[in-house]
């Protein structure tokens, strides 16, 4: 059962609005150490920078989007393992197949609430403590 | 207060960032100069709105915006057409989607006829893909369960983060291989982007590309090979593997294939080492696996880069003319283009900073500028010699306090963009309630100016533009008839012009209608029947209070809101305005503004024991006059005659009340002031202290408005100056007004 202060957490998203948001999701859910990111390749330079347990990203993105983000995150070696949930914004099925195909852990309909997050996370991590 | 409001905050900002990237796509869409990345980021900027708005419960919005988005999303996948009646309906789209954003905001509401119409015009256009404003989907519960997907769980101990990254990059026992194609191998039709495919299929990474080979381009061959690429792979994949990945291109493409653990082992050939490029440093690190070696940087910017753009070539790439390069480009490129996308990152680098706080410190070297000027004066009251320490000193503070102030004044300066992106909408809207086909093109958007001043210009420059397009423009009918194409066009310029702002709405329409203006005014008293006028004045008539050449108040340009008002408006600002007009080309109003309302250069100026500081931007000379240049005229008007021209003389003392009557002009000094349609004026003052800038503080905000008083200062003794609006006191009524009460008195 990991803490949630435990995880160390990179949110990539456009949106500033979006990672204020999650940020204070995920603050109110307990986690401490909170990285952001406004696109794909931000969030891979701040990835090779300092890794981190969970990254959370946004599917629609400029630079780098969500989907080519998890791939090099996946082939990179020492990210290949890190934890990986993506943000959609439509219940996009080609999206979510090529996403799962590419090994992510799992995904979330944007908009959500600090319950669903939780679970989605603690799908991935185990329940938190 | 709701916990969410500083959040909305934000998204609402970044709304407005949305939309204004939304039109400014849509546009240049409009104009035939997107391309897939246009078509991209108008998408992106909707689905933005969309995600936030769903995220506060704006539901309107996200419906709306929902719509909007599988409009686009169409366009993007190619299975709707990048066509003007297309990009049309969608610019329309993205005025009601402001509407929405602005209800959401809570200023406004959404005409929801209009909001429904729109939604199905953009349905349709999908070829009636469904219901319009049907709830998106809600995809969180459904969608997950019919792809049947298992999260897959991760233990926290095994992630990266839990172990120092470079451990993960130098840790051996996997394959190194480096090749590079011959020319060979390009000329049978091979292509190294193939093998690198196929490598990746095997899992290769680290994949870089050794291009320092490549010649300068004059040199470079263009059938030659230069380049090589270097990879690793995982050390469980078979040997074989790899060499059939090379097996059909043979000897034409050179292949050096090790696993670290032979590394390690020191089985290795040297020259294979070297073949693969492995520093010697690296490779004898490499033999003894718990050395603490220096570690290399953690990521080399063209391993990232590398690394993104293989993530990007298997990436869809959802536009269809999204940059069809990239697929094929050679991996040089690539990384090239990586680069160049870190640099326009680095440049466009921008904090948000409180206004109020910009304004504090506005404030503040406002008054540092004033205890500056009353520095100086004490150190020149004091006889001190100019090079005295004292004085260099001072002339230095005054050069630094310049400098300071007009960096402060930059950080307040912005680009006009933000007014002119206003104004597409703005113009589609009353084209389509003119009936008129009008086309607007901006020039000059990255103009820039003082944040008050651009606050300041959306009334007037959208006056003007309902004008042009209302008044000034004919209708496509006409227009064909008078042998000029049928969609009219409108210009908005702006520019910097002689330390102002010059903003300039133009049109090709019929211009002014000279005789009808000249019959109105004269029918209206404005003018007397017989006066003659040049072109120009007949066509500056225009502003005078209470004309208005509109037959029927229409509903565009009428709004009870003349000419007049908007030069009021202008004048206010210490601007000016003026019309030139072609009849049957088209009319081209000017406006000028100073580019900051904080500080003005002006002349001190003495009246009536009364210090006064007049703006120097209206001084066209300072004249002594000689006593027969003077003509009385009655018993208390007269007349400057300067340069074979009269100009009425106006003594300052007595127009602001301070005196009641004229002193001698000739024992004075006269100021030559110009304003833009009262004509010249020559003002008569005691004495000229001389000029400076001054830092204008608000009367009105103060004390109250003074009629002929614009603002006041501070001066560097400390004295409070006023400051002449100029402009007032040439104004035929406030002369009127004076004239008529001495005799109201006397009566």
């Amino acid at each position: 059962m990991p803490a949630a202060s435990a995880i160390k957490v990179l949110v990539v998203d456009d949106q500033l609005t979006m990672r204020t948001l999650i940020r204070s999701t995920l603050q109110q859910l307990g986690f401490v150490d909170i990285a952001d990111a406004p696109d794909g390749e931000e969030g891979f330079k701040a990835l090779i920078q300092r890794p981190v347990n969970l990254v959370l990203s946004d599917f629609n993105m400029p630079k780098l989007d969500g989907l080519a983000f998890l791939r090099a995150v996946r082939s990179h070696e020492p990210l290949r393992k890190t934890a990986f949930i993506m943000l959609t914004g439509r219940a996009d099925a080609d999206l979510v197949q090529r996403a799962i195909q590419f090994g992510v852990n799992n995904y979330i309909a944007k908009p959500f609430t600090a319950q669903a997050l939780k679970a989605k996370i603690e799908q991935v991590f185990g329940a938190l403590t | 207060m709701d916990p969410m409001e500083p959040f909305k905050a934000t998204f609402f900002q970044e709304c407005e960032e949305q939309m204004a990237e939304l039109e400014a796509g849509l546009l240049a869409l409009e104009s035939g100069e997107g391309d897939g990345e246009t078509i991209n980021a108008v998408f992106r900027a909707v689905h933005s709105v969309k995600g936030g708005a769903g995220a506060f419960g704006f539901d309107s919005l996200v419906k709306f915006a929902h719509v909007f988005e599988t409009a686009l999303d169409a366009m993007r996948s190619g299975a709707l057409e990048v066509e003007p009646e297309a990009v049309k309906i969608m610019l329309r789209a993205s005025d009601v989607l402001a509407d929405h954003v602005l209800e959401a905001k809570g200023q406004g509401q959404v005409d929801c006829a209009r909001a429904q119409a729109m939604a199905e015009e953009l349905a349709g256009l999908t070829s009636g893909g469904g219901e319009p404003l049907e709830e998106p989907g809600d995809g969180s519960v459904e969608g997950e369960d019919s792809f049947g997907f298992t999260p897959l769980m991760v233990d926290l101990d095994e992630a990266p983060a839990a172990r120092a990254p470079q451990a993960d990059v130098e840790e051996p026992g996997g394959w190194r291989l480096s090749f590079a194609p011959t020319e060979a191998m390009y000329a049978k039709g091979n292509d190294a982007l193939l093998l690198l495919r196929e490598l990746e299929r095997l899992g290769a990474h680290d994949i870089s590309l050794e291009s320092s080979a490549l010649p300068e381009f004059d040199f470079l061959n263009p059938e030659a090979s230069y380049c090589k690429w270097s990879a690793r792979l995982p050390g469980d994949v078979p040997e074989a593997d790899i060499r059939d990945v090379f097996d059909f291109v043979g000897d034409d493409c050179p292949l050096a294939l090790i696993h670290e653990n032979e590394l390690i082992k020191g089985a290795a050939p040297p020259s294979l080492v070297a073949d693969l490029g492995l520093a010697p440093a690296l490779a004898s690190a490499l033999d003894d696996p718990f050395a603490t070696t220096p570690a290399p940087p953690p990521a080399a910017p063209v391993d990232v880069a590398a690394l993104l753009s293989a993530a990007r070539a298997e990436a869809p790439q959802p536009a269809p003319k999204a940059r069809p390069a990239v697929k094929d480009a050679p991996a040089g490129e690539e990384l090239h283009a990586g680069k160049e996308a870190g640099k326009a990152a680095a440049v466009a680098a921008t904090i948000r900073v409180d206004l109020d706080r910009v304004d504090r410190l506005i404030d503040l070297v406002g008054e540092l500028v004033i205890n500056q000027a009353m520095l100086a004066q004490r150190v020149s009251e004091a006889n001190l010699a100019r090079s005295s320490t004292v004085a260099i000193g001072l002339d230095e503070l005054e050069q630094l306090t310049r400098e300071i102030q007009d960096s402060v004044m930059a950080i307040r300066a912005q680009p006009v963009k933000s007014v002119f992106q206003r104004m597409p909408r703005l113009v589609r809207e009353i084209a389509s309630a003119t009936r008129k086909e009008v086309r607007l093109v901006t020039e000059g958007e990255n103009t820039e100016v003082d944040k008050t001043v651009i606050e300041r210009l959306s009334d007037p420059i959208t006056h003007m533009l309902r004008n042009a397009i209302d008044h000034g423009l004919e209708s496509p009918e006409e227009r064909v008839a008078a042998g000029k194409p049928a969609e009219g066009v409108v210009r908005l310029a702006a520019l910097h012009r002689s330390g102002r702002i010059v903003i300039e709405v133009s049109d090709d329409g019929r211009g002014i209608n000279r005789p009808r203006v000249r019959d109105i005014a004269v029918s209206k008293g404005l003018i007397a029947a017989d006066a003659s006028l040049t072109d120009e004045e007949v066509d500056n008539l225009i502003f005078l209070p209470g004309f208005s050449t509109a037959q029927t108040i229409s509903d565009i340009s009428g709004r009870g809101v003349g000419m007049d008002v908007v030069k009021r408006s202008i004048q206010a600002l210490g601007g000016r305005i003026s019309i030139s007009s072609q009849p049957g080309k088209g009319s081209t109003f000017t406006m000028s503004l100073p580019l900051t309302l904080a500080v003005l250069d002006g002349m001190v100026v003495t009246a009536a024991e009364h210090t006064l500081v007049a703006p120097l931007t209206a001084i066209v000379e300072t004249l002594r006059p000689k006593p027969n240049d003077v003509r009385r005229l009655g018993p208390r008007g007269a007349v400057l005659a300067v340069r074979g021209a009269h100009v009425p003389l106006i003594d300052v003392g007595v127009a602001l009340g301070w005196r009641p009557n004229p002193v001698d002009p000739a024992a004075g000094v006269t100021l030559l002031v110009e304003s833009e349609v009262g004509g010249r004026a020559a003002l008569v003052v005691d004495a000229i202290q001389g000029q400076r800038q001054v830092v204008i503080k608000s009367l009105e905000a103060n004390y109250q408005r003074v009629e002929a008083i614009a603002a006041a200062t501070i001066l560097g003794d400390g004295r409070v100056a006023l400051i002449l609006d100029v402009d007032a006191v040439i104004d035929s009524r406030f002369l009127e007004k004076l004239e008529s009460q001495p005799l109201a008195q006397a009566s």
